[in-house]
């Protein structure tokens, strides 16, 4: 197990160059001057050419690409990752800043997703082709193609407009102030694993050992919930990793509209700057993100099918 | 080999019984009450009966630079009153004195500044011209070529103790105008601009949290007349439709910049404050392209252009009635008299096509003109600030070009950076933006974005929009007359010559600067430069 890990974690190397590498060509593809943005952010009017040339010196912009990408790399490795153009802030303080912040909207978001998706995936496949299947399928296609932007809305107008039980945006309001954002950040996840849990539930309460369940008498919640129900996790599972990768690396307007200083603002508003520093440091962070969420996973197989713990242990026979 | 399933310890039900709980637990403390903050639809602190309660102020995105000589915390883009400058620009374009009393031109270029003797920061510091020339002049030096004003190390050079010099390192014959910009302010000497803003101003900074809200209170030693509110909220709400729920829900009692499209739903329940015009909407039209982009070389085009637009039309169409007619491009106000020089263009489509005809340009078989084989398509680039300021805009000017026989094709960008771009390139024909005038210069724009002479030009837009050497000769002089009142009329004629005579663009709109707040906020003045808004004055009972 200990070598399986290990070997996972030095896998992430490379995975983060090319990550990297890649943000930083697309970058500089990119049509602006971050330069150009920098000085237009602190004036009202288009720099001069001289006062771009200057600050492009001033930031390094004016050294070959290679040099550029080699300089940050060598950086970045001692855990600099350079300075941010908008902020003049270190860009891993400004990330560490803001991760919190990211977390208390996807952590939660993350746990409801997954509840929710059990128990509407577990009802639907028990019910298969009666109406709380059909109904509970159509409310996750509903939910996957709903786009976040207007449910954000929905919600504001009714729960803070309508009803005044909740807050409009921001987090002043403590708890209450996650519940906006956290039920609209949830929905799509829910509504993607709660048709993952269908499927592989179909997929499971027709396999032998279930129906061996059956015959010998288990109680119907017993044979759902202790014996379809965990084979059915590991997809369920794998799923949801991919969900909550997605939902750490920052949702951007979710944390846009609900006025949320997490990291996904912090990327779209560097990328609007051309903010390479920090685009090339979102990006960093984002693929350890993923792998770390990809590695729990993973590892969390062995909790739910001994079978795999086994293989990936020294053999015994 | 052969597979042996361990047996599951009994503890494992009661950890994931006990997992189970724990997230059920979590789940229902955040759907549950939790701490009451500034909730939704609560009213603020309030004070002592009879007096002002605390305002919430709801702005747009949170700009402030934190570091370095470019810092501004509390001045720009969001003034919060924290911090004042020597002069300052009244809502009709005037610049009076702040901090300054008076000021006077010593030739060739310096101007000695005589102080205001009653003030002191919020840190009981004394204001004097040592403390204007280590926290304005010096600061502003620091900056990129010493910032608009042209602020040199050497530059300011106290002469009593509430006298100051200050000689550009250039010729600058409009700092005092220059001086009403936040970014100018004076902060108190040893004080950081970034962390902790030590102003003079009616209002001290209490707090910061980036990206969320600025809060500041009433200075009970300000020099001037007291502020009525106790306590201002500024929080940041980057998108326009959250701001307005926000203050349709009445979590904030003041909104920046409402939408237009949105002043109806609110007007009868909310106070709608509009300034006079403070923002431009505007398109530059290349006329010294590379082809493809050539075709508005020929002036009867450029003109044609100008008489296909119905700006009434878009005004009420697109902007919901928001906006003048005006064709002066930079706010009619900071011309004075001299506005009337700058005639514009009225809609006349029958003009628009003699001079296509003119030009050689024939009406093709769909419509859209053709000359040599070639089709009139002209295209227009929206951008900045973004794209989606300028929406329904470009659609409507397509539309309006389209009935005189000239097929447009948009190109949108996202942001600032990717439109100046294109003007880099020069690839385009017409250039949509949106700007704003927020000092009292009224030569500034003319002469930075399309005088070829002057060492503070911007060569990418004058290589695509310079209206020529009449136009040059006309505003070159607004750089070295002292009298302000001769640069409205140097700037007007100037003005005259760029949009009536070479149309090197086409103003569209003048744009009104819409302010929404509660009933309950009183005695608020709508300026047309949102960085000059005063809050002062401002009660909310």
């Amino acid at each position: 197990m200990t070598a399986y890990v290990l070997r996972r974690i030095l896998l992430v190397v490379p995975t983060l160059l090319g990550v990297s590498l890649l943000a930083f060509a697309l970058a500089n593809l990119t049509p602006g001057d971050p330069a150009e943005a920098l000085l237009r952010r602190t004036t009202d009017h288009p720099p001069t050419p001289e006062a771009v040339a200057e600050t492009r010196r001033d930031l390094g912009l004016d050294r070959p690409l290679v040099v550029q990408y080699a300089s940050w790399l060598g950086d970045a490795v001692t855990g600099d990752l350079g300075i941010s153009y908008d902020t003049r802030r270190p860009v891993t303080a400004e990330i560490l800043d803001r991760v919190p912040r990211t977390l208390e909207l996807a952590g939660p978001a993350a746990l409801a997703a997954l509840v929710v998706a059990l128990v509407l995936g577990v009802v639907s496949a028990v019910n298969r082709n009666r109406w709380p299947d059909h109904v509970l399928r159509v409310v996750s296609v509903a939910g996957a193609s709903m786009p976040s932007f207007w449910l954000a809305l929905l919600l504001i107008m009714l729960f803070s407009l309508k009803l005044s039980l909740l807050p409009v945006a921001g987090r002043e309001a403590g708890a209450r102030s996650l519940v906006l954002p956290v039920v609209t950040l949830a929905l799509a996840p829910t509504a993607v694993l709660a048709r993952f849990t269908r499927s592989a539930m179909l997929e499971t309460l027709g396999d032998d050992y279930v129906r061996t369940a059956r015959a010998k008498g288990v109680a119907g919640w017993r044979v759902v919930g202790r014996h379809a129900l965990r084979n059915a996790c590991i997809p369920l599972v794998t799923a949801f990793g991919t969900s909550l990768g997605h939902l750490v690396s920052g949702a951007v307007i979710v944390e846009t509209i609900f006025l949320w200083p997490g990291v996904g603002k912090l990327a779209v508003d560097a990328i609007l700057q051309r903010d390479y520093p920090m685009i090339q440091g979102f990006t960093l962070y984002a693929g350890v993100a993923f792998v770390a969420v990809n590695l729990v996973v993973d590892l969390s197989y062995g909790a739910f099918d001994p079978r795999v713990r086994l293989a990936r242990s020294p053999a015994k026979t | 080999m052969s597979i042996q399933r361990p047996d599951r310890p009994r503890s494992s039900r009661a950890h994931r019984a006990a997992a189970m709980a724990v997230a059920l637990a979590l789940l229902a403390a955040a759907c549950g009450g939790g701490d009451d903050g500034d909730g939704s639809a609560g009213d603020a602190s309030t004070g002592e009966a009879g007096e002002s309660k605390e305002l919430r102020v709801g702005f747009t995105q949170d700009q402030y630079v934190l570091e370095g000589a470019d810092a501004n915390l509390g001045a720009y883009p969001l003034n919060t009153n924290v911090v004042e400058t020597l002069t300052y620009l009244t809502e009709d374009y005037q610049v009076r004195p702040r901090l300054a009393e008076r000021w006077e031109l010593i030739p060739p270029t310096t101007w000695r500044f005589h102080l205001r003797k009653d003030v002191t920061f919020h840190d009981g510091q004394p204001f004097n011209a040592e403390a204007v020339k280590v926290g304005i002049f010096d600061r502003v030096a620091q900056r990129r070529g010493g910032g608009t004003i042209r602020a040199g190390a050497e530059s300011a050079v106290v002469v009593d103790e509430h006298t100051i010099d200050f000689t550009p390192t250039s010729p600058n014959l409009r700092v005092p105008e220059q001086l009403v910009h936040p970014q100018t302010a004076a902060i108190a000497p040893g004080s950081d601009f970034g962390t902790k803003p030590i102003g003079t101003g009616p209002f001290r900074f209490v707090e910061y949290l980036p990206k969320e809200r600025i809060v500041v209170e009433r200075n009970p030693d300000y020099w001037g007349e007291p502020a009525k509110l106790p306590r201002i909220t500024f929080r940041f709400f980057p998108d326009a439709n959250v701001r307005r729920l926000a203050l349709d829900s009445g979590e904030i009692d003041f909104a920046y910049q409402v939408p237009p499209p949105d002043v109806a739903a609110l007007e009868d329940r909310f106070t709608i404050a509009k300034s006079e015009v403070g923002a431009y909407e505007a398109m530059y039209l290349n006329s010294h392209g590379k082809p493809p982009y050539d075709l508005l070389a020929d002036v009867r085009l450029r003109r044609a252009v100008a008489y296909a637009i119905d700006r009434e039309k878009l005004i009420d169409g697109a902007l919901f009635g928001h906006a003048t007619a005006d064709q002066t491009w930079v706010p009619p106000s900071s011309l004075g008299r001299h506005a009337s020089a700058v005639e514009g263009f009225t809609v006349d489509r029958a003009r628009a096509g003699s001079l296509l005809d003119e030009a050689g340009w024939a009406p093709g078989g769909d419509g859209i003109r053709e000359k040599d084989g070639r089709r009139l398509k002209l295209t227009l680039v929206s951008g900045f600030p973004s794209a989606e300021v300028h929406r329904p805009i470009p659609s409507f000017l397509q539309s309006e070009l389209k009935k005189v026989g000239i097929e447009v094709e948009i190109v949108e960008r996202p942001d600032s950076a990717s439109f100046q771009a294109l003007i880099d390139s020069g690839e385009g024909d017409m250039f949509l933006e949106q700007g704003n005038q927020n000092d009292g210069n009224p030569a500034f724009l003319p002469v930075l974005l399309l005088y070829t002479g002057g060492t503070g030009a911007s060569a990418p837009y004058q290589s695509l929009f310079a209206p020529g050497p009449t136009f040059d000769e006309l505003i070159a002089p607004a750089l070295t007359e002292p009298d302000i009142e001769k640069v409205r009329e140097i700037t007007a004629a100037a003005l005259h010559e760029a949009i009536d005579e070479q149309v090197a663009l086409v103003p569209l709109a003048g744009i009104y600067r819409i302010y929404g707040m509660k009933e309950s906020v009183r005695n608020f003045v709508p300026h047309p430069s949102f960085l000059n808004v005063q809050w002062g004055a401002v009660e909310h009972r």
